[in-house]
């Protein structure tokens, strides 16, 4: 103790007595993790964007999934769907066999499909047919108390209503207003966009899958990746807007065309263009400047007695990287290859085309008696970067994920148990996690909240619109 | 782009003229013999990243590997044999799943065997302009569910994963 009890003496106090000691007596990094991010108790932490409200009028993926992410987030975001009918992306399910009932009060016997699902969590549902000058009016109502909306008809089409932000923006000057389409203003401003055309359209299919020499033919991701992308870069969008308008108080308008969502993730390619005029050819499953460094076909299925095709016939490839002079040197003596690696002793030799050709056949030659757990299991045993490639199901039994919350199950207040991932695979945040509440909600499930609640409309007035189709 | 095996085989005096498919995906890299889905005449073909790099050569007399496919006549206005036909082409089993039905599934039970609300029909919402104001109460709404969820309780069917 100090002579002065008055003074107080670092070695006195409990904890750590100097920097080195509390290094020492800091938790292991990954226990801190776990600590910081709590993954399961997500619902005990504030919101980030709380406060924030949104009004979306939109339809399939790319732009519901764009206000989406704001309601992961904390936003309360309001989707106004035509009465009766709701997003047409209701109406899409996977091989018209995973609906979820009911869609709505008059039709019981239509459900929501499955392809619903990720892009409208925690979403309030409301009715109303805007476009007729009944519901002017109203529509307004909700512009006033909203910061945004989210829109995505063909350019022109809110405007003709006198619904687009040239007009909002009288109403409410710190309105954000996003338009997200196919192509936006330009020459082909009509022209309308899917996932598929975008990937198309824009240079990104062209590059995608194995080259016709080798079998292959341009082609599309299975799943609608611009779609899920776009939303994703019109968020951050929403979000800057969002800052400058703390900083100005004043809204802005945002117009998205989505096809130039796959022109952005090309990489390379049109730099490429631009400096010595080459076009860039696809590649597939192997790496134009790495080698070797790609998907392999295996001779085996892990999984020969199983029921289902993508377990029995496709669980063959498996992942491999060695790229470097000593792991593809590794790779060599490992799979008997010896002469490949005298022949092709550096990376540059390594990266041309008909080595990669020579490459690839010899490790698919190699693998070709055995599984693709085997040839995973060799590799990693020789130190090199190796993974099986896994199916959704090998995804969902995986402790990885489950440990980190990327998978898991939700009680649905509507729907029951429901595996999602959603918000949950967007990474971790400490303080302000994303988080679901609900999968959707049925068409209008939300009307008395909004119309009562929020705007102040009578039940009399609301059971008149409903009976007329209007909300 | 499908790679094929065109038949020219006489059979009776005429052209056997049956275009073979081979599924690309399958075909990239394999060696071995393939029977005419219409006269079972027995081809060679090696390919080698889906380039044809031998055949296709005639083996009479030897036993195939495998069955085309699909195969059609394009001059006997397009008369095919779809896939599946036993002995003529093979089963196309690359299915997303093996029971796909293509009506709707209303399962009551998720693979984890606890309850799945929202199978057809399900009860009208309860208030105005079609609201869902509360959580769907198992037990109330659907009794039965809710006694078949305490059974495989009980038999500790009811997994966490």
């Amino acid at each position: 103790m100090a002579k002065d009890p008055r003074v107080t003496r670092i070695e006195d106090l409990p904890g750590p007595k100097s920097q080195g000691e509390m290094d020492e007596m800091k938790m292991p990094y990954e226990e801190y993790c776990k600590k910081a991010f709590d993954v399961g108790n997500e619902h005990t932490k504030p919101e980030a964007l709380k406060g924030i409200k949104w009004l979306s009028c939109t339809m399939y993926i790319f732009t519901p999934h764009s206000v989406a992410n704001l309601a992961e987030l904390g936003a309360q975001v309001v989707k106004i769907e035509m009465p009766r009918m709701g997003d047409a992306m209701r109406h899409t399910s996977p091989f018209n066999e995973c609906y979820l009932y009911p869609l709505h009060d008059t039709r019981p016997m239509t459900g929501t499909g499955l392809g619903f699902t990720n892009a409208n969590p925690n979403k309030y549902f409301l009715t109303m047919d805007y476009h007729i000058p009944e519901m002017v009016e109203v529509f307004y109502g909700l512009v006033k108390k909203f910061d945004g909306l989210t829109e995505l008809y063909r350019p022109g089409t809110m405007d003709k209503w006198k619904m687009s932000y040239r007009y909002l923006s009288e109403i409410n000057p710190r309105f954000i207003y996003v338009w997200g389409g196919g192509f936006g203003y330009g020459p082909k401003i009509f022209g309308g966009s899917y996932d598929i055309l975008g990937q198309a359209h824009a240079g990104l299919a062209s590059i995608t899958g194995m080259h016709e020499y080798m079998g292959g033919h341009c082609t599309k991701q299975t799943n609608w990746v611009i779609d899920w992308q776009s939303g994703n870069i019109i968020t951050c969008s929403i979000l800057a807007a969002i800052h400058h308008r703390r900083k100005t108080g004043l809204g802005t308008m945002i117009e998205f065309s989505q096809v130039q969502v796959p022109t952005r993730m090309l990489g390379h390619t049109l730099p490429m263009y631009g400096k010595f005029g080459i076009v860039r050819q696809r590649w597939g499953n192997w790496d134009t400047q790495l080698c070797a460094h790609g998907i392999i076909l295996c001779g085996k299925s892990d999984f020969p007695d199983a029921d289902n095709p993508q377990d029995k016939f496709d669980a063959r490839y498996v992942m491999v990287s060695a790229f470097q002079d000593a792991d593809f040197k590794e790779l060599c003596a490992i799979t008997g290859m010896k002469n490949l690696y005298e022949k092709y002793k550096s990376h540059n030799q390594r990266c041309e085309g008909e080595a990669q050709v020579e490459i690839y056949t010899a490790l698919e030659k190699w693998a070709e008696d055995k599984s693709r757990s085997e040839v995973a299991k060799i590799l990693q045993d020789a130190g090199i970067l190796a993974e099986p490639v896994r199916n959704d199901r090998e995804v969902y039994e995986s402790p990885h994920y489950r440990e980190r919350g990327t998978v898991r199950w939700l009680d649905d207040p509507l729907f029951g148990d429901m595996l999602l991932h959603a918000g949950y695979s967007c990474g971790l945040m400490e303080k302000t996690p994303r988080r679901i509440n609900w999968h959707w909600r049925p068409v209008g499930a939300d009307n008395k909240k909004v119309y009562q609640d929020w705007l102040g409309v009578p039940q009399s007035k609301i059971k008149e619109w409903y009976d007329k189709a209007w909300i | 782009m499908c790679d094929i095996i065109w038949c020219k085989k006489q059979v009776d005096g005429k052209d056997c003229d049956t275009i073979n498919y081979l599924d690309p995906y399958y075909f990239w890299n394999w060696e071995g013999k393939i029977a005419c889905a219409e006269c079972g005449t027995v081809y060679y073909i090696h390919m080698i990243n889906g380039f044809m790099y031998k055949g296709p050569e005639e083996r009479p007399g030897e036993k195939y590997d495998i069955l085309p496919l699909y195969a059609d006549k394009p001059y006997d206005g397009y008369s095919n044999y779809r896939p599946g036909v036993e002995g003529r082409t093979r089963p196309y089993e690359c299915k997303p799943r093996s029971w796909l039905t293509g009506t709707a599934d209303m399962v009551k039970f998720s693979i984890r065997n606890r309850p799945v609300r929202g199978w057809r029909p399900q009860p009208p919402s309860a208030g105005l302009a079609g609201q869902f104001p509360y959580n769907w109460d198992i037990q109330k709404l659907t009794p039965e569910v809710w006694e078949e969820y305490q059974q495989k309780l009980a038999k500790g069917e009811v997994k966490d994963w």
